[in-house]
C-alpha cells in the first residue's frame, strides 16, 4: 500500500462512518451510480488523499439537481478494467452501493 | 488549517446570525418579549423555513422528475423482471447499474442529487457555532458576530424555553429543565424520522423492491437510529436540537405530499390514490392510455361478433356472393388499423363459427 492510500484512510473511516450511520437516516438522495459516497471510498482507496480527494470533490459537484445523473465509476487504474464492465458481467466487486 | 475553516465558516455564521436577528425583530414587534425563549426559538424555526423554501424549486423538480417516471415504467419492469429474486450483490450491483443508466438514456433522474446536502450542512454547523459561541460574546471573550453584539448574545443566551437556556447542552448544563427538554426533543427527532422513513418504505415502495436485503438493512438502521440520536444529541445545545427537529417536520410533510401525490408506480400508495380518484370520479394518469387500449381491443372483438350476428348459409353466401366479400373486405381492413392483440381475437372467432 502506497503512503498515499495509508494516509487516505481515516477519511475512508470517515465517509463508511456517514454510509452507516447518517445516510440511512435520510431517503436515497444521489443521481448517481456509484454513489458519492461510494464513489468517495473508492477513489481514496484506488487513487490515495491528494487524487481520491480531488476526485470526491469533482464528482461531489457534479451532483447536482441539474446533472442527468446516471453511472459514473471513479477511473479505473491503467491497465485494469473498468468498473462498470465488471458489474455488468456480475464479477465480484468491492463497490457498494 | 483552523484559521482557515473560521474564515470559511464566518460568512455562513454570518448570514445565520443576519436571518434569525430578522426574524426575532418581526417576532419583537408582533410584541413578543424580546428576552423570552419563545422569541427565539421561533427566530430559529424561521431559520428552518427560509433555507426549506429556499430549496422548493428542488423539490417541485423532483415532483415534476416523478411525473415523468410513469412513462418509463415498462422499461423499469423489465429489468426488475430480469432480476427478479436474484438477491446476490452482483446481481443488485448490475440491476442498480441498469437502472441509473436507463434514467440518464430517458433524461429523468427521481433523485434530488447531494447538492442540497452540501449546502445545509454548513448552515447547520454555522447554527451550533453561533449558538455555542453565545456565551462567549456576551462576556466579550469573543468578537460579535454581525447583529449578534454583546447586548443581543447575552439576552438570547438567558432565554430559556420551558426553563432551558438554548445554548445549554444535556452534557454541560447541570439543571433539570434542560435535562427534561433535550430529551423530549430527542424523542420528538427519533419519532419524525422514524414515520418519515417507515413512510417511505411501507407506502411508497413496489413490492418488488421490500425484500431484497437493502431494504432489510435499512429496516434493522431504522430501529438503530434513536441510539444515535441520543448520542448526539446530548452533546448539542437546545437551539440545534430545535433546528434539527423542525428540519425534520418540514422532511416528513413534505414527503407525506410527494406520496400522497405522486406515489411510486407499483406502491400501496399508488393504489390508494388510484381508489382515492375513482371515488371522486375522476382521471387515473396512465390509466387512460391502457383503457384506451383496452376499449379497442373490445370493439374490435364487437366488430367480430357482430359480423357473427349474420351467419349465412353457403347457398346465400354464394348467391349474393359480390355484396358479401365488399363487407368481408371493410370489415378485414377496420381489424387491420387496430393492435395486434385484436388481430389474435379477430383469429379466433371465425373458428367458433364453423
Amino acid at each position: 500500500m502506497k503512503m498515499s492510500q495509508f494516509a487516505a484512510k481515516p477519511l475512508v473511516w470517515l465517509v463508511r462512518a456517514y454510509q452507516l450511520v447518517l445516510s440511512p437516516m435520510r431517503p436515497p438522495t444521489c443521481r448517481y451510480y456509484p454513489s458519492c459516497s461510494a464513489y468517495a471510498v473508492t477513489a481514496l482507496s484506488r487513487y490515495g488523499l491528494f487524487r481520491g480527494t480531488w476526485l470526491t470533490i469533482r464528482r461531489l459537484g457534479r451532483c447536482h439537481p441539474w446533472s442527468p445523473g446516471g453511472v459514473d465509476h471513479v477511473p479505473p487504474l491503467p491497465g485494469e478494467p473498468d468498473d462498470g464492465e465488471l458489474i455488468a458481467r456480475h464479477i465480484p466487486h468491492e463497490t457498494t452501493t | 488549517m483552523g484559521d482557515f475553516f473560521n474564515s470559511l465558516m464566518h460568512p455562513i455564521e454570518l448570514l445565520v446570525a443576519w436571518i434569525m436577528y430578522g426574524f426575532h425583530q418581526v417576532f419583537t414587534t408582533i410584541g413578543l418579549d424580546p428576552a423570552s425563549g419563545a422569541a427565539w426559538a421561533l427566530s430559529i424555526i424561521g431559520l428552518v423555513i427560509v433555507m426549506r423554501a429556499a430549496m422548493i424549486p428542488l423539490f417541485v423538480k423532483q415532483i415534476n422528475a416523478s411525473r415523468k417516471m410513469q412513462l418509463i415504467q415498462p422499461e423499469l419492469q423489465k429489468i426488475q423482471k430480469k432480476y427478479k429474486g436474484k438477491t446476490d450483490p452482483e446481481s443488485r450491483q448490475a440491476m442498480t447499474q441498469e437502472t441509473m443508466a436507463l434514467y440518464r438514456s430517458e433524461g429523468t433522474n427521481p433523485f434530488s442529487s447531494c447538492l442540497p446536502i452540501l449546502v445545509q450542512s454548513p448552515f447547520f454547523f454555522g447554527l451550533f457555532r453561533v449558538l455555542n459561541g453565545l456565551e462567549k460574546i456576551s462576556t466579550g471573550e469573543n468578537e460579535p458576530i454581525g447583529p449578534i453584539t454583546r447586548e443581543v448574545a447575552g439576552q438570547a443566551e438567558g432565554a430559556t424555553l420551558f426553563g432551558a437556556q438554548l445554548s445549554d447542552t444535556f452534557l454541560g448544563a447541570d439543571n433539570t429543565a434542560t435535562y427534561i427538554v433535550t430529551i423530549i426533543l430527542i424523542i420528538l427527532m427519533s419519532a419524525t424520522t422514524f414515520l418519515t422513513q417507515r413512510q417511505l418504505m411501507t407506502k411508497n415502495m413496489p413490492a418488488s423492491a421490500l425484500d431484497n436485503p437493502f431494504a432489510k438493512q435499512q429496516k434493522l438502521i431504522m430501529y438503530i437510529m434513536p441510539v444515535v440520536f441520543a448520542v448526539s444529541g446530548v452533546n448539542f445545545p437546545i437551539g440545534v436540537l430545535l433546528y434539527w427537529f423542525t428540519t425534520n417536520v418540514w422532511s416528513m410533510v413534505q414527503q407525506f405530499y410527494v406520496i400522497r401525490k405522486m406515489p411510486a408506480p407499483g406502491s400501496a400508495a399508488e393504489k390508494a390514490l388510484h381508489a382515492r380518484l375513482a371515488k371522486r370520479g375522476k382521471p387515473i394518469p396512465g390509466e387512460a392510455e391502457r383503457k384506451a387500449a383496452e376499449e379497442a381491443e373490445a370493439a374490435a372483438a364487437a366488430e367480430r361478433s357482430s359480423q357473427r350476428v349474420q351467419p349465412k348459409s353457403k347457398k346465400r353466401a354464394k348467391k349474393q356472393g359480390g355484396a358479401g366479400a365488399a363487407a368481408k373486405k371493410q370489415g378485414g381492413s377496420g381489424a387491420a388499423k387496430k393492435k395486434g392483440g385484436s388481430g389474435a381475437v379477430a383469429k379466433k372467432k371465425p373458428q367458433t363459427d364453423s
